[in-house]
């Protein structure tokens, strides 16, 4: 007997080749993609450089210089200056703060909101699962942009500028990620592991947050990123309008607005072309990191 | 099909109750009331202020104030405009048809270039065309509506002089007459071609997919091994499968319309209903803020109810109900 025993220890166990996991091979996929790793980079540079502006740059733009009204690009002013005489190429770096802040802020608390109702209604189904789905139906039906300006009016001034703007833009549109959480809860919540959940006893909430989140996950992933270049253009273009973040915040939007003004929008390019290709450079690389997630979560697609 | 129309159609009713309640509520709320449009500006006597108060109801209780105003509006009575000092409807209505203008040019560009862009790219995918097709309409989804406006007027109003870059029409023309139509549509071109920017990207791109995908499906097959011409075969079997379900979005189009008119107008200082919207927010006239309010909320609502059908009678596999 000893010696079988032996024999065994002897023999060299290889173990089988372990296959990577679903978030594995999805990490893998995702770097492959140049695109979006090249759109990732970027987006971490811009986010990094803004959020250290305070350490980056010196140059002060709380107060209005007449001195240097709507100077050119020089080696004082790389982007030059508006026409309050404050350096476009810093409060570019400030207005990607308060851009990406409020971009973020929103994502943030739509996903978690949206998440919340489309789990809860998706999970309980029946009379819970209509009457949130109605309020949904209700959110959903309103005119997004008409009731942002208009709810933003009243509430300005009574809170502080920014957090009025987040809250109003979070509370209008978390219903289509509620629907999508919600219809992939009620497919998922099908399966024979939620049957057994239930029979052992866990709780309600362990089981959403244990069982069915973890895999609905990657949906709202994705979806989270496209969220994101949504509100940094939702906020952009009503700080455009010019209801958005207050006026004396510096935000990509905001500085924008100067365009309005047509000697401002034919004559001093540097004032509104910085605000506006870093606008557009930043949504299309959101969106093509969010194509990159997209397809790295499909497990369909073989590249 | 009729039934699941006429029941959505009622349950709207309650739908638009309950927003008219919001809508009501966000407009008390606001700062201000219309009162000041409504009384003699040089007589600051306070108790002629309270009696006029008193008079035109200010001081009665919500309830009361929001039923006035509901069946005044229910009748087509919207009030006064406290800026223009005219009925609100007047003022809708002579903006009104600048958007409707704005609105239609911006779908029949829209469904243009995304038919023939959305062809050619299908029919000859992974070449040098599509691909440049592609990377436009990757730009098309990713610039913002209010960015690639105030280009667009940068570069064709300025630079090159091609279209003016505010008014709706050229001053000093009589109505009705051709110069008049022309002007008009010389000023909408740009303005609905920036509107319809982002949808004209996403048909685009949907139309593509969809016809590639047929084109590998069995009935394509068939057309060929009987020596269908392969120009017969895009331009007319597969054509007819592929168009009709890019007409569910017509729905989706009012809903976008209404939004994107608020930016676009804006920028393009065209004087259509957005414009006037934020108009009457800045210059808290809330008769016609109210008014703007519940027609936008209206719009919307038809327009989803609009997509809803629309896919049921394109899918038949989609039940109602």
């Amino acid at each position: 007997m000893e010696l079988v025993t032996q024999n065994e220890k002897n023999v060299m166990i290889t173990p089988p080749k372990k296959s990577l996991s679903p978030w594995a091979l999805a990490r893998k996929k995702f770097v492959k993609n140049k695109m979006a790793m090249i759109s990732s980079i970027f987006l971490l540079i811009v986010a990094v450089i803004s959020f250290l502006a305070p350490y980056i740059t010196t140059a002060d733009i709380t107060r209005i210089n007449i001195g240097e009204m709507a100077l050119e690009p020089s080696n004082k002013h790389w982007f030059g200056t508006d026409k309050a005489g404050r350096d476009v190429f810093t409060r570019l770096l400030y207005g990607g703060r308060i851009s990406l802040l409020v971009g973020m802020s929103c994502t943030l608390f739509v996903i978690l909101l949206g998440t919340f109702i489309g789990a809860v209604a998706g999970y309980f189904g029946g009379a819970v699962d209509s009457l949130l789905m109605r309020f949904t139906d209700f959110i959903l039906n309103f005119p997004f942009l008409v009731f942002v300006i208009v709810l933003n009016a009243i509430l300005f001034g009574k809170v502080s500028g920014l957090w009025v703007l987040i809250g109003v833009i979070s509370f209008l549109s978390w219903g289509g990620i509620a629907r999508i959480v919600r219809s992939k809860i009620l497919a998922e919540k099908e399966n024979e592991y939620i049957t057994a959940a239930i029979a052992i006893g866990c709780s309600p909430a362990k089981i959403i947050v244990k069982h069915l989140l973890p895999n609905v996950l990657s949906t709202i992933i994705v979806q989270a990123t496209i969220t994101f270049a949504t509100m940094i253009v939702v906020e952009s273009g009503l700080s455009y309008l010019g209801f958005g973040v207050p006026q004396e915040i510096p935000s990509w939007g905001n500085m924008l607005n100067s365009a309005n003004e047509p000697d401002v929008l034919q004559f001093k390019l540097w004032i509104w072309v910085p605000p506006a290709l870093i606008i557009t450079i930043t949504i299309l690389s959101i969106n093509f990191i969010g194509e990159g997630l997209k397809d790295a979560f499909n497990p369909k697609s073989r590249r | 099909m009729l039934k699941y129309a006429f029941r959505r159609l009622l349950g709207m009713i309650p739908m638009l109750l309950l927003t008219s309640i919001v809508v009501f509520t966000l407009a008390k709320l606001m700062p201000g009331d219309s009162l000041t449009g409504e009384i003699d500006p040089r007589n600051t006597n306070p108790k002629y202020i309270q009696e006029m108060r008193d008079k035109l109801g200010y001081n009665d209780p919500m309830p009361k104030q929001y039923f006035r105003w509901i069946s005044n509006f229910s009748e087509g009575e919207f009030g006064k405009s406290t800026r223009f000092k005219i009925p609100v409807s007047e003022v809708i209505g002579e903006r009104l048809p600048n958007t409707l203008l704005l609105g239609f040019a911006s779908i029949l560009i829209t469904y243009m270039l995304a038919f023939f862009m959305g062809l050619y790219s299908g029919r000859k995918p992974y070449t040098l065309g599509d691909n440049l097709i592609g990377g436009l309409n990757y730009i098309g989804l990713s610039v913002p509506a209010f960015i690639a406006g105030v280009f667009a007027i940068f570069l064709f109003s300025f630079k090159l002089d091609w279209f003016p870059s505010n008014g709706s029409v050229a001053i000093g023309l009589t109505d009705g007459t051709f110069e008049w139509w022309m002007s008009r549509l010389h000023h909408v071109f740009l303005p609905a071609v920036v509107l319809g920017l982002l949808a004209t990207a996403s048909y685009t791109q949907f139309l593509r997919n969809d016809i590639i995908e047929n084109s590998r499906k069995d009935y394509v097959r068939t057309a060929r091994a009987k020596g269908t011409p392969e120009k017969k075969i895009y331009n007319v079997h597969i054509l007819r499968n592929s168009i009709i379900p890019l007409i569910t979005f017509l729905g989706f189009d009012i809903v976008a319309i209404i939004s994107g008119a608020i930016i676009t107008e804006t920028i393009f200082t065209y004087p259509g209903l957005g414009q006037l919207f934020l108009q009457s927010v800045s210059t808290r006239d809330y008769p016609v803020l109210m008014t703007l309010t519940m027609m936008f909320s209206f719009l919307t609502l038809v327009g989803n109810l609009i997509a809803d059908i629309l896919y049921g009678v394109v899918d038949p596999r989609i039940r109602l109900d």
